[in-house]
């Protein structure tokens, strides 16, 4: 049983599909996560989310570049950066998210507001940063040769990373106190406010883990794709596809679904040329979501 | 709200709109703003129909305003037709599209309903600029660049006279908007209604939730299709940019501001947003910033949009709805 | 019910007063450039040029007497309506004596300020928007493109390709373009010459704006082996990545970013990683080391003022404010639009590389006065190889082997 050279290279080729294919899937998943995890406990969509994502890149250029900062490589920016998302996102929801949920048809006020934030933020970077991109160091750069197949570091390091913070993080929501509660506001709000789980901590505290999360990934992604002022909704909608298509509030859901796209994109992009992957994605989305109207592991509402 | 009421706040805010060419009618940038009010008026009324009024969470809308647009364009281009014909078939085309993508929709949750319809917007910009789009005659990146202006009667309504044609816009405008008056205050729009406020028990009353749903995406999509053929014989050229999330944010800007699920308020909406926005336009750059901020504030502030002021004065109104 | 009714009418009123004359001691410019949006980072390369030239030109006593006023208005991302109303609000309301841009519609904007006459340049470079022009060129005798449209420039990119001192080691090609109307003019016109060569263009694929992940083309072109690469995408951000991805694991062929090496930030981001790559500027001044003083002086003072090298478009955008003004001052009305118009399609203007002249169509071909020129990254700069037409070797350029061909 011998392989004729074109069979080899077909086969190589079919390997740095599914590559690109995982490499797509990870960027998804760092983008999704944060937003399975809000919407999925505080049912709020929010527009402004691929903006927060811009948020934690620009704070970083601003450490790096406008700042000069050098103490400890990018764990120092890290570390400064992070208690920054957490208290922008903890005030965003207790000043404006909050105050809404007290209404009804809150679900389409926040979603309002948070689209009149998108606008601001967008705007903002560009007026404040300029409309041309930005681009962070990479913090690994390099690649890993095995054979004819090549990894970039900085690759290696974002699906790691993705896959790892989502485990991570759904290890966090069963297995610590402050999981739980989160998980049972998520499930059962009004159980979970007669048990006596403070339900406009956990909310906020929900919504400022989730932009910890987004920034954090910005940053990441800042290195690989840059940072542009206008890239906020790009970012969002690619976020809430996974997102939906997974099951809102399943991280597991969202992770496979991550990665399906991704495979997705690759494959589409290789059989057929990048233009059709919407295309391609749409069919599946409407496929799937006809025959689970949930999302894929979602729970039935 | 009372069907007397919508039909004086309409009335009033089209007449004041009937009244203005007196004034302005020669300043042509401020006429093509106020046709532009129009346009959008039409478009956010439809949208709000859905979303507000029958709680169907749809992001479709600018796409069936496109859909329209290119279907009226691409008739009268390639195929000759007349544009007022072509307007109309292309209502009816959209319409028909409106119900496909509804089909799917009728099982779903909320969310999904907007990830599905969006799914259509996204997908809508790859098909217009790709074969299927230059095979239908789309005209594909460059779009269409040589739609006819409307002619009746040998008279062409186009951006050479703009104060008939303000004239025309204003009466389709406003034969949208009553339209829309009339079912929503018929007995369809209590069907609307109840089906969004209890699903359950107004399947259980016998209404057919299916059957509502696929006609709310069809009139809607109706109407959209229609004004946004008309939107492409006014500007006689149409591009793909149009699905950019511009038009996007700025008409669910105008659903809020006037009041969302509280017909006519987006009418109102659209006046103010684009009145607002063209204020704005000395700020530059920061015109936009300041708008998200407006956003924000006004959700805090006025979580009714204008129609909310409207019904501070009389809360017995409250009860009714 | 008065509310509302109030409103409307405090808006309306508002409304009016935005509607106001510009001061009469002043000639009003419009500018309708993005300034927010997808293509504001062009918009403001275009709009340094134009500043340039109207701030020089203030400064030196202004036109006719009076001082230039830029009018702006945010072109956004250039939908219908918003063009429209740019020709509308510029020509109609605030009576501009000329109107300065740089991406204006690809089209639409022939239409929209057809309507005027105003003298009105764009940089469209589209094939689209010289058709419209051609369908009346009376009525749209006030229109000017200050690029060659991208067919030409295309063929301008394949025979720099050929003369490059270098010999491919095969006839393979690769060709990369967006979707729109540029990159599929200047992707059609590469592939028939080509073709029409004994090339063999073993892949063309057409990618939407955004693409970033380069995985599975890159591993297509690492099986086709081809000796040419041409990817042809006027944005920074996909080349950048392209250009990333590419060298982690190089194959031996020669890459020309086309238009897309212009934006700043390629070179800023990639350094001397880019150097090799190979790319064009329509309607350039060559730079950093200009053909002649009056170009060197130019370039310095763009530079002092701005900080960093000369982007695509600044040049040119400068130079249509001059040709305008020029005609302008030889006429001595600037809105007797009939005579400038005509001043200027017969006349052209003289400008730091020699005379540049529109032809009948109203389009700045490539010409000597205004080249398409032909740059290689060395040292993390652009450096100038050729200018075309004809096409000449840069004096004092060498073109280098990129680092990443192995014999």
């Amino acid at each position: 049983m011998g392989f004729d050279e074109d069979t080899i290279l077909l086969l190589y080729e079919i390997t740095d599909v599914i590559i690109a294919g995982l490499s797509i899937g990870s960027v998804y998943a760092l983008m999704a996560v944060g937003m399975t995890l809000v919407y999925g406990v505080t049912k709020a969509f929010n527009f402004a989310y691929g903006d927060f994502f811009n948020m934690g890149g620009y704070f970083a250029w601003i450490l790096i570049f406008g700042l000069g900062f050098q103490f400890g490589g990018y764990l120092g920016v890290l570390v400064i950066v992070m208690p920054l998302m957490f208290a922008v996102g903890y005030g965003l929801e207790k000043l404006m998210v909050a105050p809404l949920r007290k209404r009804a048809d809150w679900e389409n006020k926040v979603m309002m507001l948070t689209l009149g934030l998108a606008l601001f933020l967008t705007s903002l970077y560009t007026v404040v940063f300029g409309a041309r991109m930005k681009s962070l160091p990479p913090i690994w750069d390099g690649v890993l040769e095995v054979g004819q197949l090549v990894f970039a570091y900085q690759d290696i390091m974002i699906f790691v990373m993705s896959l790892g913070g989502i485990l991570l993080f759904g290890w966090l929501l069963n297995n610590t106190r402050l999981g739980m509660a989160v998980r049972a506001v998520a499930q059962n709000p009004i159980g979970a406010k007669i048990v006596g789980i403070p339900q406009e901590r956990i909310f906020a505290a929900t919504f400022a883990i989730s932009t910890v999360m987004v920034g954090f990934g910005g940053i990441l992604l800042s290195q690989k794709w840059f940072i542009n002022p206008n890239s906020g909704s790009t970012i969002m909608v690619k976020a809430w596809v996974v997102t939906a298509f997974g099951g809102m509030g399943s991280i597991r859901g969202g992770l496979y679904a991550a990665f399906i796209i991704g495979m997705l994109e690759a494959f589409v992009g290789w059989m057929f040329g990048m233009s059709y992957s919407i295309i391609a994605l749409f069919i599946l989305l409407l496929a799937t979501l006809t025959l689970r109207p949930q999302g894929l592991m979602g729970k039935g509402e | 709200m009372r069907l007397k009421h919508m039909a004086i706040i309409i009335g009033v805010s089209y007449g004041i709109m009937a009244i203005l060419p007196i004034f302005v009618g020669d300043i042509r940038f401020i006429m093509n703003i106020m046709i532009m009010c129009l346009i959008w008026a039409v478009v956010a009324s439809c949208w709000d129909v859905m979303m507000g009024f029958a709680g169907i969470f749809s992001f479709g809308q600018v796409a069936f305003f496109v859909m329209g647009a290119y279907c009226s364009g691409i008739l009268s281009i390639e195929h000759h037709v007349t544009p007022v014909l072509s307007i109309l078939i292309a209502g009816f085309f959209t319409a028909g599209m409106g119900f496909l993508v509804g089909l799917p929709c009728l099982r779903l949750a909320g969310p999904y309903v907007a990830l599905v319809t969006f799914g259509v917007h996204m997908a809508l910009q790859p098909t217009l600029r790709g074969e299927i789009g230059i095979a239908l005659g789309s005209g594909g990146s460059v779009g269409l660049l040589t739609i006819p202006p409307i002619s009746i009667f040998g008279y062409t309504f186009s951006s050479a006279n703009l104060v008939p044609t303000f004239y025309l816009t204003l009466l389709v405008s406003l034969a949208c908007a009553l339209v829309i008056m009339f079912v929503i205050k018929s007995y369809w729009g209590v069907a609307f209604l109840a089906l969004k406020d209890s699903q359950d028990f107004a399947m259980s009353l016998g209404i057919s939730a299916f059957k509502y749903k696929l006609m709310v995406f069809a009139l809607t999509s109706f109407l959209t299709g229609i004004i946004g053929a008309y939107y492409g014989h006014f500007y006689g050229v149409l591009s793909f940019r149009m699905l950019d999330l511009d038009l996007f944010s700025i008409l669910m800007v105008m659903m809020l501001v006037g009041g969302l699920g509280h017909f006519p308020g987006a009418i109102i909406g659209a006046f103010l947003v684009v009145a607002g926005s063209e204020l704005m336009a000395p700020l530059g750059a920061y015109r936009a910033v300041t708008m998200g901020a407006l956003v924000v504030i006004l959700v805090l502030a006025l979580p009714n949009g204008v129609m909310g002021l409207f019904w501070k004065r009389s809360p017995s109104r409250v009860a009714e709805n | 019910m008065k509310r509302i009714s109030q409103l409307t009418w405090v808006m309306v009123v508002c409304l009016l007063f935005v509607s106001g004359a510009p001061a009469a001691d002043t000639i009003p410019v419009g500018v309708p450039i993005p300034m927010t949006g997808w293509a504001a980072g062009s918009g403001s390369d275009y709009f340094k040029g134009i500043k340039m030239a109207i701030d020089e030109i203030n400064a030196s006593g202004g036109l006719l007497g009076k001082q230039l006023e830029i009018i702006r208005f945010d072109s956004k991302g250039f939908e219908p309506e918003v063009v429209m109303q740019a020709a509308d609000y510029l020509c109609g309301q605030k009576n501009v004596a000329s109107v300065q841009a740089g991406w204006a519609g690809w089209g639409q904007d022939v239409r929209a300020y057809g309507k005027y006459d105003a003298p009105f340049f764009a940089d469209d470079g589209s094939q689209a928007a010289v058709d419209i022009f051609k369908e009346d060129p009376k009525k749209y005798y006030n229109i000017y493109q200050t690029t060659d449209v991208g067919v030409e420039q295309a063929k301008s990119m394949f025979r720099a390709l050929m003369a490059l001192p270098y010999k491919y080691p095969s006839k393979k090609v690769v060709i990369i373009n967006t979707d729109d109307s540029w990159g599929l003019e200047v992707g059609d016109t590469l592939e028939k010459s080509f073709k029409q060569s004994g090339w063999d263009v073993k892949k063309r694929e057409t990618v939407p704006y955004g693409t970033n992940e380069w995985g599975v083309i890159l591993s297509q072109i690492r099986r086709i082996k081809p000796a040419l690469i041409h990817m042809e995408i006027p944005s920074g951000q996909e080349n950048i990545t392209f250009i990333q991805q590419f060298l982690k694991k190089p194959t031996n062929a020669i890459i020309s970013l086309g238009w897309g090496i212009t934006p700043r930030e390629v070179v800023d981001a990639l350094g001397t990683s880019a150097d090799g790559i190979v790319g064009e500027m329509p309607s350039g001044l060559p730079g950093p080391k200009a053909p002649n003083a009056a170009g060197q002086a130019w370039i310095d003072k763009f530079v002092r003022i701005n900080k960093h090298q000369v982007p695509a478009g600044a040049w040119i955008a400068y130079t249509a404010v001059k040709a305008w003004a020029h005609a302008v001052d030889k006429v001595g009305d600037a809105y007797d639009f009939k005579a400038v118009n005509a001043y200027i399609q017969e006349n052209g203007y003289e400008g730091e590389m020699g005379l540049i002249k529109w032809d009948k169509d109203n389009v700045l071909r490539a010409q000597k006065g205004a080249p398409v020129v032909h740059y290689q990254v060395q040292g993390g700069e652009l450096q100038p190889i050729y200018t075309d037409p004809p096409l000449t070797p840069y004096p004092n350029s060498t073109f280098k082997v990129p680092r990443w061909i192995t014999k």
